[in-house]
């Protein structure tokens, strides 16, 4: 995996690793080092999950009932919480994915009249 | 649902695993690796704070906010301990006071009686407002018609008060204040004895035992509760009695009595007197209502039952004296005296909490203006007014929790004094304790305090731009001002109030302290030396006493009377009607009355007072030889104001006399004393000769030198001539006086107490105020002074500052306590507003203190030095 240099690393918008979270994990359960890992991958590395964000976000979640936490063991045989997407999460996230859109597209319609590229 | 902490380790533990497990994977070794993961995942305690306090609950989480608020704010105020202190101690004496004085009123008029179902006791009294008596009690004709025409009342109980000389139980032999009973009384006040029984049915009557129970009180104080005592034989008077019980401990009323008997051991009250005579009032009246009856009830059918007794009797109840029947549940009756003067001590210690209040509000507002740059720092980093709020709440909490803890300390002694305090006025108070409750009104005054200081002062606003807050120096803005002023003259005017009100209570003490009495003080001492029995002397007893005590050496004259002044007043009720030859009252108008008094010769030699006409009673003036009389100068000068009294003959026409009334000759007339009031009005008085009337059973002693030297000696001579006799309550006029004196004394006494505290705080308030107000104007006198202004200039401009919060203070005061004092006469009787002297003097005193207090922040603004004032901003 190629890791771009830090200075062109994004720094997350605020508000969007809740919907980060919750959209890697419509694929199915997975441990916080998963999901750090999963949003990496497939920002393609240009988006980094801190520790220190990731797991309050987590039991953030947990806790607003969008997210179920359960023990369970990992691919390498490790013992980890897995997380796993709850109704109230799914409609959530919906309800984030469209807002984000508009969102983007409002932004996008203001700076530039050209659809956004990546870099 | 909430994690385990060790949960929320184990999760970051597996995360880590599967990192480095990752990174060996990939081929790192495995310390590296490690370290690698490590450093990836960043402060680990963080991490796990912030996930635990995701699972924070609120009330949790601001527990928790506001413990660290507490303990910023402890070492806050630990850094400002004088001014924590003073608002501390500020507090503790406005929360003990209140503490202290609503324990003393819950004890003495909320908290139910012992008595069973004692809501449903009445007790019922006659008043004869016309001729000055609250309570003219009943004779047993009267108590006979109110007990037959009664449906609304169960049962009746009656209680009359008698002396008792008590002979027996192994004590020595004395007087004891008695009550005598009929047989439903126990039964009808819903007591209980502990030891033995109480008197009931059967001891009625005149063919009964005696019986005698005893209060709890004296069973456990003069008896050390003896166990052994049920079944003694006591000796009353002349009767005997069995000790048949111990009454439970209960609130006595209407008196302080150590015994209570049946109805046999007073002879009087076997006596024809006594069962017919329907002027002949000694006995008071209660009363259990009937099931359902309510005490209104009770008082409309007994009113209506009394007013047709009036009618049917004209000649038992004078027009004048306009007899009215008062019913009132017992417990309010006994509360009574009391009521006022509580809820004035309560009102009291209210004002000095406002006062306590006010004056912290302010250096509490003070010291948030000199700490403005800090908040505005707090603000910035991201404090929201909730949390500035909270830092305040915080502090003013510590506080307030700190007085309230003071306070209560404080209480503890308070209620003692001031226990004793009400114990004058209702028997009650005697048994408060400092309870519970005084916890609960020291937090809940504590916490109102808490709140309200932490809304006085003023936040820095978001708004507002933050350089000036955050710039240092201290700023006050108009409206801080204006509130600082505004608390420090609320505290005037309260204080204000509290002053006049001592200040009218002292006058009115040193007034009647300092009244010319008319009797000689300090030379004569006074004993009660009872006769055997009521009503019933021996006189040669007394006349060899007399002479016997007179032969001691130091002794100048000894006299016999039937009274002390001012300690037995009311014992002979309002005045008796008399008829004089040669005055005839105008038409309409009733019969003069006078104090019915008897002396023995030298009587007023002995006392001091002067004989104006005629001559003294002599030791010829007895039995047999010719009735003569000597009147008061208010007697001679009412009657006779042009004409002679000497040699006129008087006669009492009050029923009690009979209808065989003897005539008296005036043979004398002697100067004016007022033996009854304390406050000296003109007194109506007819002296008779001790062995033309055969009543004595006080002693006067005049002596050469001390006094109180003499009672020892006067003691012994008496219990030569009778070993039984008691001799007691020996002191001088002077502190007979003083003693009766001793309630207006303590009055005066605890309200200086309360206005001296708010004085004090009012005081530490002003000073506070301009001092604190000069340091922030620096800058202001040294323009000033830069301009041309003269420090005297200066000094006079912060003084009249002061003068102004005190003269405005004064005026809010003496305008609102007027019209409390309006409002409170609405609901009570004889609300006194202070003259103009106590007054003037309570303004004249807060005005100079106001002076005083402003003295130093007045110098220290002049004495601003120009240079540094201008270059410290």
């Amino acid at each position: 995996m190629a890791k771009p240099p830090d200075d062109q690393r994004l720094e997350l918008l605020q508000g969007t690793l809740d919907m980060l979270i919750l959209r890697t994990l419509q694929w199915g359960p997975q441990h916080g080092h998963g999901i750090g890992l999963a949003i990496r991958a497939r920002s393609d590395a240009l988006l980094k999950v801190e520790t220190g964000s990731l797991y309050p976000a987590l039991h953030r979640l947990v806790k607003r009932g969008w997210l179920k936490a359960e023990w369970g063991v990992s691919e390498a045989h490790q013992r980890a919480k897995f997380y796993r997407l709850t109704a109230a999460g799914k409609a959530q996230l919906l309800r984030e994915q469209d807002r984000w859109s508009q969102l983007v597209d409002a932004i996008g319609r203001v700076m530039n009249p050209e659809p956004a590229g990546k870099e | 649902m909430r994690p385990h902490d060790d949960d929320l380790d184990d999760e970051i533990r597996g995360h880590l695993a599967i990192s480095i497990k990752e990174r060996i994977e990939r081929g790192e070794d495995p310390a590296s690796a490690r370290l690698a993961a490590l450093k990836e995942f960043g402060n680990l305690t963080l991490t796990r704070d912030s996930m635990r306090s995701v699972w924070r609950y609120g009330w949790l989480d601001a527990a928790d906010a506001l413990a660290r608020d507490l303990r910023f704010a402890l070492r806050a105020l630990l850094r400002a301990r004088g001014l924590a202190a003073t608002v501390v101690v500020t507090l503790a004496l406005g929360i003990g006071a209140n503490a202290a004085i609503f324990s003393v009123v819950r004890g003495v008029l909320l908290r139910p009686l012992v008595n069973r179902d004692e809501d449903r006791l009445i007790y019922i009294r006659q008043s004869a407002p016309g001729i000055g008596a609250e309570n003219m009690t009943f004779s047993m004709p009267e108590i006979g018609d109110i007990e037959s025409r009664a449906t609304t009342v169960a049962a009746f109980g009656d209680f009359s008060t008698v002396d008792f000389a008590l002979t027996g139980l192994g004590i020595e032999p004395r007087m004891v204040k008695a009550g005598v009973v009929n047989g439903s009384f126990f039964d009808v006040m819903g007591l209980h004895p502990v030891l033995g029984r109480l008197i009931n049915r059967k001891d009625d009557g005149k063919d009964a035992e005696g019986a005698a129970v005893l209060t709890y009180r004296f069973w456990t104080t003069a008896l050390n509760s003896d166990p052994t005592v049920v079944g003694k034989t006591i000796r009353l008077g002349v009767r005997t009695a069995t000790v048949v019980g111990v009454l439970e401990p209960s609130v006595p009323y209407p008196t302080d009595t150590e015994i209570i008997a049946n109805v046999v051991t007073s002879p009087h009250h076997l006596g024809a007197t006594m069962v017919t005579r329907r002027t002949h009032r000694m006995t008071e009246l209660f009363g259990r209502l009937a099931p359902g009856a309510t005490v209104e009830a009770a008082r409309a059918e007994l009113t209506a039952a009394y007013a047709a007794t009036v009618r049917a009797h004209p000649e038992a109840y004078s027009p004048r004296a306009n007899v009215q029947l008062k019913i009132s549940r017992l417990r309010d009756q006994i509360a009574a005296p009391a009521r006022a003067i509580l809820l004035v001590l309560l009102a009291a210690a209210a004002v000095v909490f406002v006062i306590a209040c006010s004056n912290v509000a302010n250096l509490i507002l003070a010291r948030s203006v000199r700490r403005e740059g800090e908040l505005a720092v707090r603000a910035a980093l991201g404090a929201g007014p909730g949390a500035l709020r909270r830092t305040l709440l915080a502090e003013s909490l510590v506080l307030c929790t700190a007085g309230a803890v003071l306070g209560i300390a404080l209480a503890r002694p308070l209620v003692a004094v001031v226990a004793q305090f009400a114990a004058r006025f209702s028997v009650r108070a005697l048994e408060v304790t400092i309870d519970t409750s005084v916890l609960w009104v020291g937090a809940a005054l504590a916490i109102a305090a808490a709140v309200l200081l932490a809304y006085v002062p003023r936040l820095p606003s978001p708004q507002a731009p933050a350089g000036l807050g955050l710039a240092s120096g201290v700023r006050i803005t108009p409206g801080t001002n204006r509130r600082l002023r505004i608390f420090a003259t609320t505290q005037i005017a309260f204080s204000f109030v509290l002053l006049a009100g001592a200040a009218m209570l002292l006058t009115t003490l040193v007034a009647l302290q300092t009244a010319h009495t008319g009797f000689d003080m300090r030379r004569v001492v006074a004993f009660d030396v009872p006769s055997a029995a009521a009503g019933e002397s021996d006189i040669d007893f007394y006349q060899e006493a007399t002479r016997r005590v007179g032969r001691l050496p130091g002794v100048e004259g000894v006299a016999l009377s039937m009274f002390v002044p001012w300690r037995d007043a009311g014992s002979f009720g309002p005045g008796i009607q008399f008829a004089v030859d040669g005055y005839r009252p105008a038409d309409g108008e009733e019969n003069p009355r006078a104090r019915f008094r008897v002396v023995s010769p030298r009587f007023f030699a002995v006392m001091g007072v002067p004989l104006v006409a005629g001559r003294d009673f002599t030791d010829e003036d007895r039995d047999g030889s010719e009735l003569v009389v000597i009147v008061s100068q208010s007697v001679a000068q009412r009657l006779f104001p042009n004409g002679e009294p000497l040699n006129r003959h008087m006669w009492w026409t009050d029923p009690y006399f009979g209808s065989k009334v003897a005539r008296r000759r005036i043979v004398g007339v002697v100067a004016d004393v007022d033996d009854e009031s304390i406050v000296r009005g003109p007194s109506m008085a007819i002296y008779q000769p001790v062995r033309q009337i055969g009543v004595a059973g006080r002693l006067f002693v005049r002596a050469a030198g001390d006094p109180y030297a003499l009672v020892p000696a006067v003691r012994r001579t008496i219990h030569e001539l009778s070993a039984d006799q008691p001799v007691e309550r020996a002191a001088t006029l002077e502190d007979i006086r003083s003693e009766v004196l001793s309630p207006d004394r303590v009055n005066a006494f605890v309200f200086s107490g309360f206005a001296g505290i708010a004085l004090l705080i009012a005081v530490v308030g002003v000073a506070g105020v301009l001092a604190f107000s000069v340091s922030a104007r620096t800058r202001e006198f040294g323009v000033r002074l830069a301009i041309g202004s003269s420090p005297r200039h200066l000094l006079a401009r912060v003084l009249s500052e002061g003068m102004a919060i005190a003269a405005i203070g004064v005026a809010v005061g003496a305008v609102g306590g007027l019209a409390l004092a309006g409002a409170a006469g609405k609901f009570f009787d004889h609300v006194q507003v202070p003259g103009a002297l106590p007054m003037a003097s309570a303004a004249a005193v807060l005005i100079a203190a106001a002076v005083g207090a402003s003295l130093m922040p007045a110098a220290r603004a002049s004495r601003v030095d120009v240079m540094q004032a201008l270059r410290s901003e």
